[in-house]
């Protein structure tokens, strides 16, 4: 799994590459971790080249998702590879979650 | 944000009830009652205990507030107009049924009305959501004790695809395994089933110890036996492991009769009693399962059949245990979809069983790359994360439905 991040207007920007599950999710996890634990924090995790993704990674997005929500901030997803949309699916997590088409869209989603 | 925290019911077993899925349910509550963020009480719609006996109240301060009412009964007729009383009197913004097929009977007519209960509640506008262990569809009736011929099961079949569609009048159902999901959605067309994974019951993550105590190597089968799971073949794969030289092994048979089984195994216990050196543990209070499953050289699972995806095989992965398995084509897809692994051998035969035995008792390291690959394997999401799920799915039902006592206040930045 590759990581890239950016930061645009204060929101913090992940793009995965790769698998994101059980063997490989340590990075993106301690990632999200990091960033979630400041106040008001906003997140858009990149999934366009995201391979697949298993329900440890799920996990780790619900976990960061609950926290920044508790002080209004949030993680919201965009650009969903197909493998990341049918686990979504599957699990129904994507009505949990701000899914966007595009990173543009998720940025004009947080007003940016 | 939602004007309130949620009360959330749930029905289900709960020790020292010993009903099908009380670890499950145990683990899950205690995992719930940790949510203070989310929710402000937990309503424990449980069974009734045997000769009148009381649960234990929990400690005050070991969670949020939670109220034990028994209000269904093993067998009973009425066990879904009763929840459905005591969920109009106490008023839950949610209703969660931690279910199998047999959870209300293990008589075909009580199980069957007990499974209405989901479908009761929806129609008295109290949101449920159903997390179903196992479905109709793999279970082998026959094995599982439930048919004795062609025609009972197919009679049950057409009970099973009615009671699965009243299952699905929830607003929700969660099913542990994606095959599950993918049987489900195609043959009912169902749009509200979720995958919810099963979970880690122990959430300290903490490594296992490989090394055995001093004195006989053990064996460990455990849960509740006599229809599916029962021991005859693994007692006379024992003998003949026992034969060997040197062998010095004990066989802990631990758990109790399936409700479906009564006394099933003091059958058993009187039919081998001439075997040495097997342990009949009976019933294995919360406490000591870590003692009975620390001490295991290796866990067997004697099973005909499954009926979904093991909580004891999460248990053996929590504390890093070499597993014993039938290869039985779900069970074996099941696991391995998980991440679990172990040595396999064909249902019933006893030959089979004795070898799959020998391959892991006789070699510590082998034994070792089983038990470490099912301890990540179990410890991959604590339960206390899928508690998290429900819940999200939970809000966002109550976000999407006119709320009984008035619409929800919601604000989508509080869905945490």
């Amino acid at each position: 799994m590759q990581l890239s991040e950016k930061e645009l207007g204060g929101v913090h920007i992940l793009l995965i590459e790769g698998r994101f599950d059980a063997h490989t999710s340590t990075p993106a996890t301690e990632w999200l971790e990091e960033k979630s634990a400041s106040t008001g924090a906003r997140i858009v995790i990149n999934f366009s080249k995201t391979e697949f993704i298993d329900s440890v990674a799920l996990a780790s997005l619900v976990s960061a998702m609950k926290r920044c929500r508790q002080t209004d901030g949030d993680v919201v997803l965009c650009e969903l590879s197909k493998p990341v949309k049918i686990i979504f699916e599957l699990t129904r997590l994507n009505r949990a979650f701000q899914i966007y088409e595009t990173e543009v869209d998720a940025m004009v989603g947080y007003g940016i | 944000m939602l004007s309130d925290k949620l009360r959330i019911a749930v029905v289900t077993t709960f020790p020292p009830g010993t009903g099908s899925l009380n670890e499950y349910g145990f683990h899950f509550v205690n995992a719930l009652r940790q949510k203070f963020d989310d929710v402000s009480e937990v309503l424990l719609y449980v069974d009734a205990l045997p000769d009148g006996e009381a649960y234990p109240p929990f400690e005050p301060d070991s969670g949020i507030p939670t109220t034990i009412i028994p209000c269904w009964e093993f067998d009973a007729l009425n066990n879904a107009t009763r929840i459905l009383k005591t969920a109009r009197q106490t008023k839950p913004d949610m209703v969660l049924f931690n279910l199998q097929f047999a959870t209300f009977g293990g008589k075909k007519i009580s199980a069957s009305l007990g499974l209405l209960t989901p479908a009761l509640l929806q129609m008295w506008n109290i949101p449920t959501v159903v997390l179903l262990h196992n479905i109709m569809e793999t279970v082998d009736l026959k094995s599982a004790g439930y048919a004795g011929n062609g025609i009972v099961e197919r009679v049950l079949r057409c009970f099973g695809y009615i009671a699965t569609k009243l299952l699905l009048r929830a607003e929700l159902v969660a099913l542990t395994i994606p095959k599950y999901v993918e049987i489900l959605e195609s043959k009912y067309k169902a749009d509200n089933i979720v995958l919810a994974p099963h979970g880690s019951f122990d959430d300290t993550v903490h490594q296992p110890v490989f090394e055995l105590p001093e004195g006989p190597m053990q064996i460990m089968t455990f849960g509740k036996f006599g229809t599916y799971k029962t021991v005859e073949p693994l007692i006379e794969a024992f003998e003949k492991l026992q034969r060997r030289p040197n062998a010095d092994l004990e066989l802990v048979i631990a758990g109790s009769d399936s409700p479906n089984a009564k006394g099933y195994l003091a059958g058993v216990a009187e039919q081998y009693k001439h075997v040495s050196n097997i342990r009949f543990t009976g019933y294995v209070a919360e406490e000591d399962v870590p003692i009975i499953f620390g001490e295991a050289a290796a866990v067997v699972f004697p099973y005909t059949s499954t009926t979904g995806s093991s909580g004891v095989l999460h248990q053996a992965g929590d504390y890093g245990k070499a597993v014993i398995l039938p290869n039985i084509g779900d069970f074996a897809e099941v696991i391995t979809e998980e991440g679990y692994t172990g040595e396999f051998f064909e249902p019933e035969d006893v030959d089979s069983l004795a070898t799959a035995i020998a391959n892991v008792i006789d070699n510590p390291d082998h034994r070792r790359a089983i038990g470490q690959q099912n301890f990540l394997a179990s410890h991959g999401i604590p339960i206390a994360e899928i508690v998290d799920w429900y819940l999200l799915h939970m809000q966002t039902l109550l976000m999407q439905k006119p709320n009984r006592n008035g619409p929800p206040t919601v604000d989508r930045t509080q869905l945490a």
